[in-house]
């Protein structure tokens, strides 16, 4: 093992701290979580140069799994801290890991505006069309007729938010969808993620095994998208507006927008100089 | 999506060789604990004894294998690299496969369902590589995970009609955060 | 001795240039040598609206208006009736309008002020290019004794842009207004000041809150737009990129908070500015940032609630909300600056307080500090910098405690790119490692430790402004916070003037609460005013809960905008004399 320290200098499993997961035994967010330590370690990043931030939900345990620098917030505002940290510590390297209800529900409005902004951010979001930490409600994602829960007992009625869609309308500048049936091409995708520059999104589709265990057929329905990565956001668009929600293992968008960062007047200026303008 | 073997190519170098038989036990080692960790958490002593007697299983053979392998330099492949061909390696658990009510006996299978992968990932080289080196420790590996599915085989056996039950929960899911 | 000065309005519709007009006198008593004050008030309109300057001039300090103007200058009528509640007047009183214009609408009339007439339009006319607005501020220079050199520098400094004509034309009409005043009745005069006076600043609170947090050592401000917070932001926005730092507009006041709590957790000071809606929005993340421990500061400029009430004017009605608007048991800081100048002192400190203590400081200014400008000595040097408990190095097999037990409370803070001390910071109970627990034990614990810290901290004599007539003598007490504090000082000072011996006591660290500190502060004391400007008496209450107040304690509130004048509080004083006389 000695050989393969010298030469990579993280293995995946250094990426996981001591804590044990409480998600149920064929949590789709396992995968989930060893495919961020694998690509991590592949990106040979220092744990301490690498933050996971996240909001309130199963996925949103993430953080406290790994060994990097983690932020567990309230439930929605993952993105607000991610890009808060992000943009006062531009050299650390920042995921954002939580769910469909915390991302596209109670979050939904910094959703949209981490996609305009562009900061330099991963977004992982684990999406399992349910709310599992509150015992099985429909999320936004959910599809209309799905009478699983007792609060929408003859479903929602309601169409469910496309997250791809919205995202790329909304500016996100790298787009793909993976199945967590399918880890190490999360682990290549999230890498990549990683490597863009800007706000990357990434959907994974998570199964819920004790809310949505019908969800576990996913395994047998996705399928690897036939065509490679667009960098034009209107085929992105067609593609993403017409697929199924099932074409997975590909990045589907990559952008080439400049990451935001307010500019700065370099100025070597100082507190005095501010204070002088206010002297008479 | 698991196509595992699928399309694996030849491995003709000793180096490479070890590189993956370490990913592959390293992950399996890694994946059986896991496992245990995730049924001890949720008070499944049976399975999770099952996995935690493979995880220690997989480690000593990996401590045979980091033996083996700190003489040599190891070229580094990405995880996606591998011969197993996009997937995770054969030996280690599909984390999606399980469940918190899974059987001993589900357990076993599952291992056993790993394990043959394995050997037969072993075999597969052992057939298609040009270099005796690596057949003969491709055979010995090999052999090594027949070894395992022999205990499988044995536990198996050891099985009583409980161990194929599901374990009970009367209870419902509990609301969290 | 009370303070000489002179107070006056300009008021007029939108195009008449009020506000322009008030800020080149303020300029210009600045100039002159003076101190001043300035507040404004508006219609709801965007543009074009009406708008009325209320500008007092001393040669000393001030830190509130009086409680009637010597002189309001109309330069038009339309709408200004809307302003009469906010701009008393009394017998001697003058107002100047345009005959132009018409009369003076009755509702101005109620305290029967002298009135007198200047056509200002008309002699504006007669004056290429001359605007009423100037030849209403040649007018007020005359009445009220500021030299015109003062208003000439001051011209030419604004409109240098527009080149030597419009100072010109600018000049000529103040010249003519000037003149023309001489058949105007007087209004008091204030005499001329030696030029070298000590030095002084124009500030606003807002601009001053800015600098506050700039000199406490923040560099991270996300915040939402909010009248009347919207001054700090737009102050700091480049200020902040001249230091190193920066400014990011959020898309709401649930992003600004949880941004700043993302930089902060970076490890760098970070703060939002905001209103009371904006901070009804960032309650829940203040309670991460206590459970979380990440220091910040949140700056609310109050204004009237509830709801969006009234954005443009000024109450101290958030004062419950700050306290106790968060759920849990979530001990925090709350300070409130009491005057412009004192919104630098208090930001400052908070943003020290905030960073040592590692939790959040809320600060409440209000929108009759926060958007008044005022000349004022220059603020002294402050010592108060954010320091950071940090833990700089891991311990060879120990695992990194982040929230752990400490005697102060304040638990080394390992900031993400420290190597070995990596560790998830969380809104959930947790353990001393962080790790999320359900357990009694953990509970107790951390919370005991995040109450520690905040009770045992040393916060000096900076919890409050004790002011005393005559040191320890005197059995009278006036207990106000924040903008009520000005018309109390003066109130005390007219007191003083006349004989009485009373006290100051205004509380700048709202929370946690002092009792000690408030006890040695009401020694002697055996009657006291408490002044605040809530409906409901917010701050009565909240002392009433946690302080020993004198038996004859009275309550004087009442909701904004209007706010208690000197004269009112001062009679409040007398009475309770008398009353236990």
């Amino acid at each position: 093992m000695e050989a393969v320290a010298q030469k990579r200098k993280y293995a995946a499993k250094d990426y996981k701290s001591e804590l044990k997961p409480i998600w149920c035994p064929g949590c789709g967010d396992y995968t989930v979580l060893n495919a961020i330590t694998r690509a991590l370690a592949e990106l040979a990043l220092p744990p301490e140069e690498v933050a996971v931030v996240s909001g309130i939900g199963c996925s949103s345990r993430i953080p406290a799994y790994t060994s990097v620098y983690g932020f567990h917030g309230v439930h929605g505002r993952a993105l607000p801290v991610a890009t808060g940290l992000k943009l006062a510590r531009p050299d650390l390297t920042v995921l954002v890991t939580g769910g469909d209800g915390d991302g596209f529900s109670i979050g939904g409005n910094h959703f949209l505006h981490a996609c305009r902004r562009n900061v330099d951010l991963t977004y992982i979001v684990m999406d399992n069309q349910v709310y599992g930490m509150t015992k099985g409600q429909a999320s936004p994602t959910t599809a209309p007729d799905w009478e699983g829960s007792k609060l929408t007992p003859e479903g929602t009625g309601i169409n469910p938010f496309q997250p791809l869609v919205v995202g790329l309308a909304s500016g996100a500048n790298f787009i793909a969808r993976v199945s967590s049936s399918d880890p190490v091409n999360m682990a290549r995708i999230i890498v990549e993620a990683i490597q863009h520059p800007g706000f990357s999104l990434v959907q994974v589709l998570s199964p819920c095994v004790t809310f949505r265990p019908e969800q576990q057929e996913w395994r047998d329905v996705v399928r690897t998208a036939v065509v490679d990565y667009t960098d034009d956001a209107a085929r992105a668009a067609r593609r993403l507006m017409t697929d199924d929600g099932f074409n997975v293992g590909k990045v589907l968008y990559k952008g080439s927008r400049p990451p935001f960062r307010p500019e700065f007047e370099h100025t070597d200026g100082s507190v005095a100089e501010l204070e002088a303008r206010f002297a008479l | 999506m698991n196509n595992d073997m699928e399309g694996a190519g030849a491995i003709n170098t000793l180096p490479e060789l070890l590189a993956h038989a370490l990913a592959m036990e390293t992950e399996a080692a890694e994946r059986y604990g896991e496992l245990a960790d995730q049924m001890e958490s949720h008070r499944k002593a049976g399975v999770a004894a099952i996995f935690r007697r493979l995880e220690k299983a997989e480690k000593e053979h990996l401590g045979d294998l980091a033996e083996m392998c700190s003489k040599v330099e190891l070229p580094h492949i990405a995880p996606w690299d591998f011969k197993w061909n996009h997937s995770e390696s054969p030996e280690a658990i599909d984390f999606t496969k399980v469940h918190y009510q899974l059987s001993v006996r589900e357990a076993i299978l599952l291992a056993f369902e790993h394990e043959r992968k394995a050997a037969e990932f072993y075999a597969g080289i052992a057939l298609t590589t040009t270099d005796t080196e690596v057949q003969k420790l491709a055979r010995q590996f090999a052999a090594e995970e027949q070894q395992h599915i022999g205990w499988l085989e044995a536990w198996l056996a050891e099985c009583g009609p409980g161990d194929a039950l599901a374990t009970e929960d009367p209870d419902p899911p509990l609301c969290q955060e | 001795m009370t303070i000489t000065s002179v107070s006056l309005v300009i008021a007029g519709s939108g195009g008449a240039g009020v506000v322009t007009a008030g800020s080149l006198l303020l300029d210009a008593a600045a100039h002159a040598g003076w101190y001043a004050l300035m507040s404004r008030s508006s219609g709801p309109q965007i543009r074009g609206g009406e708008a009325a300057a209320m500008l007092r001039f001393a040669t000393e300090p001030i830190m509130s208006h009086d409680d009637s103007f010597h002189l309001l200058m109309a330069i038009d009528w339309d709408n200004i009736g809307r302003f009469s509640a906010e701009i008393p007047l009394v017998a001697e009183s003058l107002i100047v309008g345009d005959p132009a214009h018409g009369e003076a609408p009755a509702a101005l009339l109620g305290g029967q002020p002298r009135q007198a007439a200047l056509p200002m339009t008309a002699i504006a006319e007669k004056i290429e290019n001359g605007r009423p607005n100037m030849v209403a501020l040649g007018a007020i220079a005359a009445m009220i004794g500021l030299p015109p050199e003062a208003m000439q520098a001051v011209v030419e400094k604004n409109l240098k842009r527009k080149g030597q004509t419009a100072i010109d034309a600018s000049m000529a009409a103040f010249h003519a207004g000037f003149a023309a005043a001489a058949d105007l009745p007087t209004i008091p005069k204030l005499p001329a000041v030696a030029a070298a006076c000590e030095p002084r600043w124009s500030i606003t609170g807002n601009e001053a809150t800015g600098l506050g947090v700039i000199r406490g050592g923040v560099r991270f401000v996300a915040a939402y737009p909010i009248t009347p917070a919207t001054e700090v932001l737009e102050w700091l926005a480049p200020s902040l990129a001249k230091v190193g730092g920066m400014l990011v507009q959020a898309e709401d006041e649930l992003a600004s908070i949880n941004q700043i709590i993302g930089a902060s957790y970076g490890g760098v000071p970070a703060m939002t500015a905001t209103s009371g809606p904006g901070l009804s929005l960032m309650i829940e993340s203040l309670g991460l940032a206590v459970a979380a421990e990440v220091p910040l500061v949140v700056v609310d400029v109050m204004r009237v609630g509830p709801s969006t009430g009234i954005a443009t004017k000024s109450e101290q009605s958030d004062l419950n909300i700050a306290v106790y608007g968060l759920h849990g048991d979530a001990p925090h800081i709350v300070v409130a600056a009491n005057s412009v100048p004192d919104c630098l002192f208090t930001t400052q400190w908070a943003v020290h307080l905030a960073e040592a203590m590692q939790a959040p400081a809320l600060v409440l200014t209000d929108q009759a500090m926060g958007q008044a400008r005022a000349i004022v000595p220059r603020p002294a040097e402050l010592a108060f910098i954010g320091q950071r408990l940090t833990a700089t190095t891991a311990v060879e097999g120990e695992r990194y405690k982040r929230y752990a037990m400490t005697g102060s409370g304040v638990s080394p803070m390992a900031i993400p790119g420290t190597p070995g001390l990596t560790h998830t910071a969380d809104g959930l109970e947790h353990n001393e490692f962080g790790t999320p627990s359900s357990q009694a034990s953990d509970h107790q614990a951390q919370m005991d430790k995040r109450s520690r810290k905040l009770t045992q901290f040393n916060y000096g004599d900076h919890w409050a402004d004790i002011e005393d007539a005559e040191v320890g003598a005197g059995d009278t007490a006036i207990i106000t916070w924040g903008s009520s504090t000005g018309p109390a000082r003066e109130a005390l000072r007219r007191y003083s003037a006349a004989g009485g011996k009373a006290r100051l006591i205004s509380l700048r660290l709202i929370a946690p609460v002092q009792p000690e500190k408030m006890a040695a502060a009401l020694a002697g004391i055996k009657r006291a005013v408490v002044v605040e400007q809530s409906h409901s008496g917010q701050f009565y209450r909240m002392l009433r809960a946690f302080y020993e107040l004198p038996a004859q304690t009275v309550s004087l509130h009442q909701g904004g905008p209007l706010a208690f004048g000197p004269g009112r509080i001062l009679e409040q004083l007398n009475q309770l004399n008398a009353g236990s006389a």
